[in-house]
């Protein structure tokens, strides 16, 4: 598959100092949100991008299109929310385009919200992302002064106001109702669904949440039409992903892609990661961030789109793709990935918070030769009774790293066991306190 | 609501829709393990213990039918293909539930053996233990042994302390918010919170002072492990060691129905118990705590007699004997008008009985009143004789189709639970109106508030009676038939408009407006009145009468008026006829009979169970002049210093009776197995005298007839005064009190001991035995929910003459332009309080000033003022209010509160000024 001639997302590799609002205007800025303000309805919007195809971008890839035909008829104060907590290990997309195509993320916002019919967006912001969020808020206060923000915009009745909210550093608040319960001022913690934000969303109003990435997608989409971006990507999976490559490659990155690119040339490819540091050999691929389920060596031709991944038992996820090399050892990774799900469990429900918990005490003494033989068959306990139990999908994803490894390499876990004097407790006394 | 036919566990059961599959369950008696789920509390769906299977008919996308498997039935799928919790899945039509599966059993386990990972399992030591629904759930549901290392277990600092009241043991938590959700969404005090997340997440209080509610205990109950102890019960006993005994608190008009928990002969606790009708299964932390009076040191043991100025200890025979000895000779000197009794309202309906029947029939003086006389205290105007709320009202049944009006009451401070049931009524739709001349916790509850000026309370109820009349919101039909006086009513309004009448109360008249049209058009109307309507005065409470009448909301359930007269027992006390206007011959009220004492008119008292000289001073002058005074009550109070005879009696918990609540229900309370020295109870007490009273000579009249309908109420039913009968002072047990209450008062009829004893069933959303799984700790109602007597409204036909008019206005003057109300407090530091817990707590005295008035009169928060009034003046801190109305001060009625040295009326206007000679630090 041949690298795009042209990014839809990543502009900035194309248009230098795209972060530059003159610049971006030269590049017909903002004409796509006149285009809709001044000439289509928000429902045409709407279902351009139904017929676009475009999916989300935050995890899920759920049509982006349907969801905004969710919203109940009628109700008001709408919200739009763009979601850029962007917390998921391994990727980090959403920040290189809030650094480097800042206006392009504001003016999709900008449509989406004219498109649903909402006169307040947020932009919920990760907390570490302090100089970012500054320079977004730069940008929209230019675009403020342009008058695409604000009162009247384009002559045309139509108000809109964008805040950027920070967040205080919690992964959690990247789940859409966490991410809701911290923008109204509360603990980061998911609701109960249903009732579904769209229904029910900030401040019990109908709400629009999605990614970053997503949103940025819409002015290309509204400039050029849904039958070009269809000419990207899959046929289920239209367009481009920017994939955020880390871990052993030679060139880590982000990357975007036609969807549907083989995991192979991702990697090996010189236009993307040009192969393995040390030329070692591939030994893990996480594809879509830590919740989403390993692969291996064996399934590099599986190609990088919604299906195929999920055929796979893994998903898209976030896109940040993940490759490790023979080097490193599954049960560490295993236990990296679930000591970020630990650390990030927001506690509300047991199994999470209490089954991370457990599961990285095991697999902190297996790693430190101290697992016993019981412990295989402890994790599979562990990790089953969490699966299908938790309230929200961080516990859910905490489940995979562990089963990956040990579906994948069980035997890393047996040797591990072996190692730690035949199976027996050793040095690690039991103390009763 | 229709109803949704579903099977769990292969039983069919039938529920209405919206139902969640764990409240399905309990109906078809099946048990689904519960931690974060209460019935009480919105479900939360967190703890994930209810996990079960839930299949559902699959649905042809293209047809919307029921797909049909080959063996005819529905072919079913599993619900998202995994499991789902009860609590938060409503059922529907066709589910199939399955709660005992291998799927649900493991996830069960699982979900134990996560909650124990992180447990300190020192149920040993824990108070919980014996009733914790980990322990019990464990036992079920759980491993039996533990695969996590106890050396990883986190650990946090032992108990911390959420206030005086509560510690937390952050080990045990389980995390399941019951007490974040009860603080937020039942108490309405918002003061716990959650800090952190994952396994460090924990549960913090957010006030200054910690953990501000009061309704903090009941966070215990409802807390699923040993996490929430009260410091009051903290390592006392095992709980299977205790012996609960049914009571009712004697704190207030609630009348909530508690258990006193007893080891042995010591009171352990004091536990709600379940009452529908009256307290749910919550009690405020004045009941929970507020008990440990009972076993104070400083109770009364023996009689005592004043030898000159000492009282002495004396055995029974000997007072008694010198009481009825002296009383005979004041009769017989002084006229059996010499005599006087006041007994407390908090006293029990058979010690009050028999104390009214000891003057009417034995001593023959009228003279019996519940007030204490002091120049602040309002008269005693009620409205639940007549109009008080139909037999078979119950607010925890009400919602959306009800419309309270809360008028001149804090209930927080008065009648603390009612804040919990008026928050009920209006989470499930009801309607509530507040009007009150300064802002209390209620205002939280979604209500609309309208605030009128003080002392102008009477002109918003006029406006609400204008808008009815204006907006022809009567209920015609039910005026027609019962009520008289409306074409009267009509013209002394017809100068008035609603606008002018807003005008005079200070009050929005939109607002206004939007009360009556809502008070007129629900199915059920409820008025409550309480300490500051009855400081307003006969006007407003008229007006109120007329309210209710006017809309028809009367006799029937849950519609009336329920007045909140402080005392727990007002109601038995105006029933038994403690009451100068009880009887055929209109007797002295207290106020007149401390002019009486120092005229020299009034020569003998007995005074029982209440302490005036503590809150009015002057009285000890009246007592002083008196030739005989007898104070009867279980402590040496202030005013039992000045007696010539002091008698000991038990206490709530050392006696059996009856007890009235505001809503007229009668309930029972039991003996406890606690060394009460051998005191008797205050009917016993009123007997002995009596009987020595017969012995030397002195003839019982014959009952009293007619009552003149006159006094308190405003048609006073018939009382014990006007149909009592016995004349043998026989009376073995409370029982035989009881017995003759139930013979003799006026609607009592119904309140025999043994209809006392009845418990509803099925008692609200509980199955037997389970529960422990569902409810916390509270007790099970197993010995009586208690009878409410008819008000007069109940029957069809009897009718009522509309009295409201416009009264004059209560205004300040240049010389004192303030307006000085007392405020009720329910931690007043007044003698229930010995021993408790609740110390720390209890409010001194201050008086609370708008923060402009006090800015302009230059007086900072906690420094010290000075008012005057007419008759005297006082120093005391100063609190400030930003939200108070200007000119308005209050000051809360405590102990030591100088009310009575200021006061020339319930209303009373002050000058107020900076004292400046010394400033107190901030309180
Ligand atoms: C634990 C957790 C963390 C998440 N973090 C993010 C995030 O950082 N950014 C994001 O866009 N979506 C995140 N999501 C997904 C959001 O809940 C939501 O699906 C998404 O914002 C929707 O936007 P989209 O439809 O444009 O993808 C997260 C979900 C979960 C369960
Ligand atoms: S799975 Fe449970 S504990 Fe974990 S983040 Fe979600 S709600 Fe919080
Ligand atoms: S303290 Fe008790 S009620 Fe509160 S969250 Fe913890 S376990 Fe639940
Ligand atoms: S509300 Fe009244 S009756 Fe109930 S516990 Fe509190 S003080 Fe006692
Ligand atoms: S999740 Fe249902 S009881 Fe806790």
């Amino acid at each position: 598959m041949s690298p795009l001639a042209e990014h839809i997302v990543l502009r900035d590799l194309d248009i230098e100092n795209i972060a530059d609002f003159d610049v971006y205007l030269q590049h017909g800025g903002y004409e796509a949100f006149r285009t809709a303000v001044t000439e289509r309805t928000p429902a045409d919007i709407v279902q351009m991008v139904k017929d676009s195809g475009l999916r989300g971008r935050g995890g899920a890839g759920f049509p982006t299109g349907v969801k905004w035909g969710f919203l109940p008829k009628g109700v008001y104060p709408r919200y739009l929310l763009c979601n850029c907590d962007e917390s998921e290990p391994g990727t980090f997309n959403n920040h290189q385009i809030i650094d480097r195509n800042p206006h392009q993320l504001i003016e999709g916002i900008a449509i989406s919200a004219y498109a649903i019919e909402a006169n307040l967006a947020y932009i919920y912001i990760r907390g570490e992302f302090a100089a970012a969020a500054r320079r977004l808020e730069r940008a929209i206060a230019q675009a403020y002064a342009r008058g695409f923000l604000g009162r009247n915009i384009f002559g045309k009745g139509y108000d809109l106001d964008i805040y950027v909210h920070r967040g205080a550093g919690a992964y959690i608040c990247g789940e859409e109702t966490a991410l809701m319960e911290s923008l109204e001022g509360k603990i980061g913690q998911p609701r109960l669904r249903p009732p579904f934000p769209a229904v029910s969303g900030l401040y019990g109003k109908p709400t629009i949440i999605n990614n970053v990435e997503t949103l940025t997608n819409v002015p290309m989409i509204v400039r050029h039409g849904a039958a070009w971006y269809r000419r990207f990507g899959t046929e289920k999976s239209p367009g481009t992903k920017v994939f955020s490559v880390s871990g052993h490659v030679k060139r880590p990155g982000n990357y975007e892609a036609p969807l549907g690119i083989p995991l192979r040339e991702l990697i090996f490819s010189p236009d993307y990661c040009q192969g393995m540091r040390s030329n070692r050999n591939v030994k893990i691929i996480v594809p879509g961030g830590a919740s989403a389920g390993w692969l291996t060596a064996d399934d590099l031709d599986v190609t990088l789109d919604y299906e195929a991944l999920a055929a796979k038992g893994s998903m898209l996820g976030s896109g940040g793709v993940i490759v490790l090399d023979e080097s490193v050892s599954a049960v560490e990774v295993a236990y990296k990935m679930d000591e970020f799900f630990k650390h990030e469990s927001c506690g509300k429900c047991t199994p999470c918070r209490e089954g991370t918990y457990f599961l990285v005490k095991v697999l902190h003494r297996i790693m430190h030769g101290h697992g016993r033989r019981e412990d295989i068959p402890l994790l599979h306990d562990v990790y089953n009774q969490m699966a299908g139990n938790c309230f929200c999908l961080l516990g859910e994803s905490a489940v995979v790293p562990i089963r990956s490894a040990l579906r994948l390499f069980p035997h890393e876990f047996e040797q591990a066991i072996a190692q730690a004097g035949n199976g027996h407790r050793k040095a690690h006394a039991v103390s009763v306190r | 609501m229709p109803n949704v036919t579903l099977v769990i566990d292969g039983q069919t059961v039938t529920v209405p829709a919206g139902t969640n599959i764990v409240d399905a369950a309990r109906i078809a008696g099946i048990a689904i393990p519960v931690f974060c789920y209460h019935p009480k509390l919105k479900p939360v769906g967190m703890c994930r213990m209810c996990l079960v299977e839930v299949w559902t008919p699959k649905i042809d996308p293209a047809t919307r039918q029921a797909v049909i498997g080959e063996d005819g039935r529905p072919v079913m799928t599993l619900m998202m293909g995994k499991l789902q919790p009860g609590c938060v899945t409503s059922v529907s039509d066709g589910m199939e539930v399955r709660t005992t599966t291998d799927r649900v059993r493991f996830a069960q386990k699982g979900q134990l053996e996560f909650l124990l990972t992180s447990h300190p399992l020192d149920c040993p030591v824990c108070d919980k233990g014996g009733e914790c629904p980990l322990q019990n759930l464990t036992m079920q549901f759980g491993p039996s042994t533990s695969r996590f290392d106890y050396a990883d277990k986190i650990h946090f600092e032992k108990p911390i302390r959420l206030g005086d009241l509560i510690y937390l043991d952050r080990e045990r938590c389980i995390l399941c918010s019951r007490c974040v959700r009860f603080q937020d969404d039942i108490a309405g005090d918002p003061v716990l919170g959650f800090d952190n997340r994952g396994r460090t997440w924990e549960i913090i209080s957010k006030s200054d002072p910690p953990f501000d509610s009061k309704f903090s205990g009941n966070t215990t109950d409802i807390c699923p492990v040993g996490a929430l102890t009260t410091a009051d019960f903290r390592f006392k006993a095992r709980v299977w060691e205790l012996r609960p005994t049914p009571s009712i608190c004697p704190h207030c008009p609630v009348g909530c129905n508690i258990s006193l928990d007893m080891r042995y002969d010591r009171l352990m606790r004091v536990m709600p118990r379940e009452n529908d009708y009256v307290n749910e299964i919550w009690i405020c932390d004045k009941g929970r705590f507020g008990m440990r009076f009972i076993e104070s040191p400083e109770r009364l043991r023996q009689p005592l007699i004043r030898k000159g100025d000492t009282l002495t200890p004396a055995t029974w025979d000997e007072a008694i004997a010198l009481i009825a000895e002296k009383l005979i000779a004041i009769r017989t000197h002084a006229g059996a008008a010499a005599l006087g009794g006041l007994a407390s309202p908090d006293l029990p309906n058979e010690d009050l009985y028999l104390f009214q029947k000891l003057f009417r029939q034995v001593l023959r003086s009228p003279n019996l009143d519940f007030c204490t006389g002091a120049p602040g205290e309002p008269a005693i105007i009620d409205l639940g004789a007549t109009l008080g709320v139909g037999k078979g009202t119950n607010l925890s049944n009400l919602g959306a189709g009800t419309s309270v009006l809360v008028v001149g009451a804090d209930p927080e401070e008065e009648a603390p639970l009612y804040v919990l049931r008026l928050r009920g009524i209006a989470a499930r739709g009801g309607d509530l109106t507040i009007i009150n001349p300064y802002p209390t916790k209620l205002d939280r509850t979604p209500a609309r508030v309208i605030r009128p000026r003080a002392g102008a309370e009477a002109f918003v109820a006029l406006a609400l009676l204008k808008t009815l009349i204006e907006e022809e919101l009567i209920a015609a039909d039910f005026v027609t038939r019962r009520v008289q006086g409306f074409d009267e009513l009509k013209m002394r309004l017809r100068n008035h408009s609603v606008a002018s009448l807003c005008d005079a109360a200070g009050a929005p008249e939109d607002v206004v407006r939007s009360a009556a049209y809502a008070f007129a058009k629900a199915d059920n109307g409820i008025i409550i009145y309480g300490r500051v309507a009855l400081a307003s005065g006969a006007d407003l409470i008229d007006a109120l009468a007329d309210l209710a009448l006017l809309t028809g909301h009367v006799g029937r359930p849950n519609n009336g008026v329920i007045p909140l007269i402080p005392g727990a027992n007002a109601r038995g006390a105006l029933d038994m006829g403690v009451h100068p206007g009880a009887g055929k011959k209109r007797g002295l009220t207290a106020r007149e009979m401390w002019a009486a004492a120092r005229e020299g008119r009034l020569r003998g008292m007995i005074i029982a169970g209440m302490d005036p000289v503590r809150d009015n001073p002057a009285a000890a002058e009246a007592l002083d002049a008196l030739e005989f005074l007898v104070v009867q009550d279980i402590f040496l109070t202030e005013t039992a210093q000045h007696a010539d005879v002091v008698l000991p009696t038990a206490s709530i918990a050392g006696r059996e009776g009856t007890l009235t609540n505001a809503e007229r229900r009668v309930q029972r309370f039991r003996q406890a197995r606690i060394p009460e020295f051998n005191t008797p109870a205050g009917w016993d007490v009123a007997q002995r005298i009596a009987r020595a009273l017969i012995a030397l000579g002195v003839k019982p009249t014959a009952p009293d007839g007619q009552g003149d309908g006159r006094g308190a109420s405003r048609t006073l039913a018939k009382t014990a005064a006007t149909t009592a009968s016995s004349d043998q002072w026989d009376y073995a047990v409370a029982g035989d009190v009881a017995d003759e209450i139930a013979a003799t008062v006026h609607g009592y009829a119904d309140t025999t001991y043994e209809s006392l004893g009845l418990t509803r069933k099925p008692q609200w959303g509980r199955q037997p035995n389970e529960a422990i799984f569902y409810d916390g700790t509270s007790y099970e109602n197993t010995e009586g929910v208690g009878v409410q007597i008819a008000a007069e409204a109940d029957n069809p036909k009897a009718t009522f003459t509309l009295r409201a008019r416009v009264p004059p206005l209560f205004a300040t003057n240049d010389a004192y332009p303030y307006t000085l109300l007392a405020a009720p407090r329910a931690y007043d530091g007044r003698a229930w309080s010995r021993d408790s817990k609740l110390l720390p707590r209890m409010v001194t005295p201050h008086l609370i000033l708008n923060a402009d008035d006090a800015t302009a009169l230059g007086i900072a928060p906690g420094g010290l003022v000075q008012i005057a009034s007419e008759v005297g003046c006082a120093v005391l801190p100063a609190q400030i209010d930003r939200n108070l109305p200007r000119g308005l001060a209050l000051m809360p009625d405590v102990d030591g509160a100088p009310l009575s040295r200021v006061q020339t009326g319930p209303l009373t206007r002050i000058a107020i000024m900076a004292h400046i000679s010394e400033t107190v630090g901030t309180r």
